[in-house]
């Protein structure tokens, strides 16, 4: 049976206009945010959600984690439906987003793990252990009672991954997971997706880096303005340069792997 | 339940952390109660000892009466905080992709907010008696169960104010309709009875006015459960009527900010 399955999802977000609109210029009218998307992620997949900003990706896991309900079509997590059945749901899912700071600034590290580790019902025998491990697992240890008002960015999401990893979550959600992260840590991060992937876990990875996505993932969704693209298996006989190649024509984006500074030319 | 009493001891932890780690807040909200109380003492002492609303002293009065109005009103204010911050950090959507249920988690964080204050009321009480030396007849018993019953109409207020705020970013407007209304209305400064025919009906229609006066007879005329029992089934009824609607009304505020996307909207 499929972990995730998008069947025909359409998520609109309104954006109805302010009262005295002529006063300033707010914009109206609706976002189409997915537009009939329909996939799927089996146990022990690493799916890439690929696409430049405002694609859809961010969405797409929203809708996973019940954050978000669909418009229309249905989501399915792990044989539960997000829209009836979102507490079956929440269980099997742990998210790392993209906000930096959803944390408890006056907490620490440690403190602030313990207190989602309740509410994500880690029984609190194994609490203390756990917290230690994923604090290993994202290079915290010595900030870990450290209060979190303190954090760089890159403290920050390394303890939005930890948070997620805490619960062993049978689905991993990941919104640009390595945004803020050096290259050493994000070298030691995807090690540790791998393991959990070894172990069955389903990775859903939302990012626009098309170079990690390629190295990271086993499957490519091609996500623009909300429709669904493309999809590619990776190693299934397309070469890394006509996938790539097959990407950048298709969204028009910049190639990052062609550096941006020599499109701008020397400026010093 | 046990999985409850675990999450409700991570939440009351989180926010006892929370509020002795923001030192200065923390001695000043017990400088501020302190204050208002002399304040209370004051006024009691220059209108004199000739008024005695309902055959009570004033200043035994106005304790008990701005106690519980602070009560009420601080604690929808600071849970209604809890609620904006986990709004402008980010943390209130992740809040509700954990395994506890939205419903749940909210009650929960309520009950922390209330308890930090119910301990605010039972300081400012203690410390009327103790520094200007207010005079009680407490029956405990009777005095419980008016806590017991307030906290649960103060839960049900957190909760609507709580809606507002994920409905329409409007949780404020709970917090000063309260502050404002319930001066007038709950009887903490003078007895209902001095109002206009039509403010005292509409008054009787404010569960705090139950909760002031079953508290006043309790403590400072030390009542037993019996003889304020018609005030305290006033209570429960009003309790069984707003905590349900309240819980209905979050529900339904929360499902429609994840249709709509507005979870984290402030």
């Amino acid at each position: 049976m499929d972990r995730v399955a998008f069947e025909s999802v359409r998520k609109v977000f309104r954006h109805r206009p302010a009262l005295f609109n002529w006063l300033g210029r707010e914009r109206a009218g609706d976002t189409i945010a997915l537009n009939s998307v329909s996939f799927a992620a089996a146990p022990g997949e690493v799916l890439v959600l690929l696409g430049p900003n405002g694609s859809g990706k961010s969405t797409a896991l929203k809708l996973i984690s019940t954050m978000l309900l669909p418009d229309s079509g249905s989501v399915h997590v792990a044989g539960f439906d997000t829209n009836q059945q979102a507490g079956d749901v929440r269980r099997q899912v742990g998210i790392a987003v993209a906000t930096e700071r959803s944390f408890f600034p006056r907490l620490s590290a440690r403190e602030n793990l313990d207190f989602f580790a309740a509410l994500d019902e880690v029984a609190p025998r194994e609490r203390s252990r756990r917290i230690e491990e994923v604090l290993a697992d994202t290079g915290l240890q010595e900030q870990a009672d450290t209060l979190v008002m303190k954090f760089s960015s890159g403290m920050y999401q390394r303890l939005g991954i930890a948070r997620a990893l805490v619960k062993r979550p049978a689905i991993l959600l990941l919104d640009e997971p390595t945004r803020s992260l050096d290259a050493a840590t994000t070298a030691h991060f995807w090690t540790m997706i791998r393991t959990l992937v070894r172990q069955n876990t389903t990775i859903l990875l939302a990012t626009h880096n098309f170079a990690e996505a390629v190295s990271v993932g086993d499957r490519l969704l091609l996500l623009q303005k909300g429709e669904l693209l493309a999809e590619r298996s990776i190693g299934s006989g397309e070469s890394m340069e006509q996938l790539r190649t097959f990407y950048f024509r298709t969204t028009g984006e910049t190639d990052e792997a062609a550096s941006p500074i020599q499109h701008a030319g020397r400026v010093l | 339940m046990i999985s409850s009493l675990d999450k409700l001891r991570a939440i009351l932890r989180r926010d006892l952390l929370t509020a002795i780690r923001h030192r200065t807040g923390f001695v000043l909200t017990f400088a501020s109660l302190l204050t208002q109380l002399a304040a209370f003492y004051f006024l009691s002492h220059s209108i004199g000892p000739i008024y005695r609303p309902g055959g009570m002293d004033y200043f035994p009065f106005l304790l008990v009466g701005t106690g519980l109005y602070i009560f009420f009103v601080m604690s929808t204010q600071a849970f209604l905080n809890t609620v904006q911050q986990a709004q402008q950090t980010g943390t209130m959507e992740v809040l509700m992709t954990t395994s506890t249920a939205p419903a749940e988690l909210v009650i929960l964080s309520s009950i922390s907010a209330f308890a930090g204050n119910l301990v605010n009321l039972v300081v400012y009480l203690a410390a009327g008696v103790a520094i200007f030396r207010a005079s009680v007849h407490a029956n405990v018993l009777a005095c419980l169960a008016v806590l017991i019953l307030s906290l649960a109409i103060a839960l049900a207020l957190g909760i609507t104010a709580a809606t507002l705020q994920i409905a329409f970013q409007k949780g404020g407007a709970m917090v000063w309709l309260m502050s404002s209304g319930l001066w007038l209305l709950s009887g903490a400064m003078f007895p209902v009875q001095s109002l206009p025919r039509p403010l005292e009906l509409l008054a009787r229609l404010i569960p705090v006015n139950y909760a002031v006066q079953g508290m006043r007879m309790a403590l400072l005329q030390g009542q037993s459960i019996s003889a304020i029992a018609p005030i305290l089934g006033t209570l429960l009824a009003f309790g069984l009527l707003l905590l349900p609607l309240s819980l209905w009304g979050l529900s339904f505020s929360l499902k429609r900010a994840r249709q709509n996307g507005t979870l984290s909207f402030y």
